[in-house]
């Protein structure tokens, strides 16, 4: 009689935990079932964003979205305030959170300011001005490469160049060894910071307050973060036990981490400039890439930091393959985000990766914090350790201001 | 026999996640694609698109099935549309003009096409109704407020203190007052509601215009009543829409038609709020304009007038040659707001001259 009891009480465990959720949509219901109007109180606002304007061939497009709590009908446009007839694609009629495209036939000029507006059912107006009208970028095989070198000179080669402090690490006394990877930790705090701005910014834009922009990028840091954080701790405990392979020592693992955590940073960096030369903002792109590729060069030094206190096989040129793989590893997503910042932009996709990358930077300060707890006798508070993030934290906001 | 699982679980749920917000992010590839619907921009382009047009050509249909709108105007008929009252004569040979207007401040109008507001309305309309009598004649209005808020009739014009709608402030819900007094001076005025808060009250409609017939009559013509107004949709204080008789781009989507060698008279009342002028000028011609229209000679022989708020006027006119005429605020910003028309003049069927066209070659 056992089993039948088991049974009985599994069956009682699952019907423990429905019931509530019956109660629950039974309340839901209640609340938004048909003919019901218990709350019908206050008057909803429409509300509408404008996600996307590209600049086409003597047209203007807008890709919009009804951000509000009630259906809206996209019934005029207008450019600079002035009314233009337009076509909305599929149709007007947006029910919460649906999205259409707006196309506005206009003979727009390059590089000159303008105000897009759109009008709804009840005449209220929405407006999105964009700085500097540019075409629209099309993925030719031209503009693929022109990215790809930009997302090598900001990635790739700023890394690499990074990496080449790996002898001089090598060299120094623990004390000065904890004190680069106490600043390398810095150094990631800061651009974990950095991230989660732009991310909040960009929302901020781009993003109607329907998404919840704080709590959405912060939601994803956090899960980013604990993606990364068991994955990391899965990688690192299976290199302690394969030491005698070899093949991945603990310092390389957790390099390797590190390298993954820059890499998303970076497909971030790349969005931003990707989408900087698709919003026409052509100097500010070349600024930004002058300042990126400065700013990067200090990412090298934290995947050099971990890597310089290997052991055995780890001189040589597996060595330097390892780093190579590294660098790459951290430096390329800057390309494939240049890709698809300048060619399918979406301020949507753009806080997501934003805040991924954010995540990322933070679990890897933990593994590097760990990493110096371990190597320097339980301590973190030592001269060097402090002096040596005060430092990264310094240095990052100094060429921060070149960005 | 648990990992497994758990690792199906993680894989699916990760693989719904990133195509929901693949969905999310990149809506619009996503949606099938409908077949060919044609539209003209305003500068001749033509465009083909597989949605739907935001231009389309206003309509003066309530049908609830098609809109919300509660207000059936036609611009067209209101351009020509004069009141003269139910006429009777007074015991000293006076003739007496009775109207009745109803305020309401809870009509829907289709201001713009697909575009729906909340008008304040004599007898319905914005504007209300053309209330035309002869100078010296007795104009009587039963005014009943059938509005929730108080509202009155103030007419510009000679008439006694408490004729003047100002401190007899009417009721809502039923509330009546009786407006007496003799038509005049001569000319072209505006009335209006003039409760406060007053720009409140005009701008959401409640203005006509007031036409005051010399005893002698003017030349026979083709009469207009043209009241230029905007709509602040939004209520920040600005005009979102210009027009000529409240709806925009009208006269341009339906010309007005005229015949050439024929008068034409416009009566032109300029109701514009927020914006400190408004004008009116016309293409391919120039007009006789008497301001308020209170004398029988012209004072200018112009194609452009600047009003004020509530200023007004007559302009008289005639076409020669027939075809498509422009005309429309040169404040462009209005007329790119609605503010335009086109005068469609063909060819005089009383008129010798078109028989005997003159071929001007090309």
């Amino acid at each position: 009689m056992e089993v039948s009891d088991r049974k009985q009480s599994k069956g009682k465990l699952i019907a423990s935990g429905i019931i509530p959720f019956v109660f629950l949509i039974v309340l839901v219901i209640y609340i938004f079932g048909p003919g019901s109007d218990v709350l019908d109180l206050g008057v909803p606002l429409p509300e509408i964003t404008m996600e996307k304007i590209d600049f086409v061939d003597s047209e203007i497009q807008v890709t919009v979205r009804n951000t509000g709590p009630i259906p809206v009908v996209i019934a005029m446009a207008d450019i600079n305030d002035r009314i233009q007839p337009a076509a909305v694609e599929p149709d007007g009629f947006l029910e919460r959170y649906e999205t259409a495209l707006v196309r506005i036939p206009f003979a727009w000029n390059e590089a000159e300011p303008y105000r897009i507006g759109l009008t709804i059912e009840d005449g209220t107006r929405f407006e999105k001005e964009v700085e500097a009208a540019a075409p629209a970028l099309q993925p030719t095989l031209e503009l693929v490469g022109f990215f790809a070198l930009i997302g090598t000179y900001v990635g790739i080669i700023p890394v690499m160049i990074g990496l080449l402090w790996l002898p001089f690490i090598r060299r120094i006394s623990k004390q000065k060894y904890h004190f680069f990877l106490a600043l390398t930790a810095g150094l990631l705090l800061f651009l974990g910071i950095d991230s989660i701005e732009e991310a909040l910014d960009v929302s901020e834009e781009n993003l109607a307050g329907s998404f919840n922009g704080v709590l959405l990028v912060t939601t994803v840091i956090v899960l980013s973060f604990l993606g990364l954080y068991y994955t990391g701790e899965k990688l690192v405990k299976r290199a302690v036990a394969s030491t005698a392979s070899s093949r991945l020592s603990k310092p390389v693992a957790i390099a390797l981490m590190i390298s993954i955590g820059i890499g998303l940073h970076n497909f971030g960096e790349g969005l931003a400039i990707g989408a900087a030369v698709g919003l026409g903002s052509i100097a500010f792109s070349t600024f930004l890439i002058v300042g990126f590729a400065l700013h990067n060069t200090t990412e090298g030094i934290a995947i050099a930091g971990p890597m310089s206190r290997g052991k055995g096989a780890m001189t040589g040129k597996s060595m330097i393959l390892k780093l190579a793989a590294l660098g790459l590893i951290a430096g390329s997503p800057a390309i494939f985000g240049a890709w698809i910042g300048g060619f399918v932009y979406s301020p949507f996709t753009s806080v997501i990766f934003l805040a991924v990358g954010a995540g990322a930077i933070f679990q890897v300060i933990i593994t590097i914090l760990r990493w110096i707890r371990e190597e320097g006798d339980k301590n973190l508070s030592s001269g060097s350790v402090v002096s040596g993030f005060a430092a990264g934290m310094l240095i990052m906001y100094l060429t921060s201001i070149l960005v | 026999m648990n990992k497994p699982r758990s690792k199906i679980i993680i894989t699916s749920l990760t693989v719904i996640i990133a195509m929901s917000a693949l969905y999310v992010a990149f809506p619009e590839t996503i949606n099938a694609q409908l077949e060919g619907n044609i539209f003209a921009t305003h500068s001749g382009g033509v465009i083909t698109t597989s949605g739907v047009v935001i231009d389309p050509v206003y309509t003066t249909t309530t049908d609830p099935e098609y809109t919300e709108a509660t207000v059936e105007f036609d611009p067209m008929q209101y351009l020509r549309e004069f009141n003269y009252g139910v006429v009777s004569t007074l015991p000293d040979g006076k003739i007496l003009r009775e109207f009745t207007i109803i305020a309401e401040d809870d009509q829907i109008m289709e201001v713009s096409p697909g575009i729906f507001f909340n008008v304040w309305t004599f007898n319905g309309t914005v504007p209300g109704p053309t209330i035309r009598a002869t100078e010296g004649d007795i104009v009587r209005i039963n005014f009943i407020n059938n509005g929730a808020k108080s509202h009155t009739m103030h007419f510009h014009g000679i008439h006694p203190a408490e004729m003047d709608g100002v401190f007899e402030i009417v009721g809502g819900g039923g509330g009546q007052f009786t407006y007496e007094f003799e038509a005049g001076p001569v000319g072209v005025h505006p009335y209006h509601c003039h409760v406060m808060p007053l720009e409140e009250h005009i701008v959401r409609g409640l203005y006509g215009v007031f036409i005051v017939d010399p005893k002698e009559g003017r030349p026979a013509a083709d009469e207009m009543v043209m009241v230029l107004n905007g709509l602040d949709m939004d209520f920040d204080g600005e005009n979102n829409f210009y027009a000529a008789n409240t709806i925009p781009f009208y006269y341009q989507n339906n010309p007005i038609q005229i015949n050439t060698d024929e008068l034409v008279r416009i009566y032109v009342v300029n109701m514009v709020e927020f914006d400190p002028i408004n004008n009116l000028h016309l293409h391919g011609n120039l007009y006789y304009y008497y301001p308020t229209g209170t004398d029988l000679v012209p004072s200018f022989y112009t194609d452009m007038i600047t009003l004020s708020q509530t200023e007004r006027g007559i302009m008289e006119f005639q076409y020669e040659f027939p075809g498509k005429y422009l005309f429309h605020a040169h404040k462009v910003e209005f007329s790119e707001k609605g503010w335009v028309g086109i005068f469609q003049v063909n060819d005089n069927p009383q008129d010798k001259k078109s028989t005997e066209k003159v071929d001007y070659g090309s």
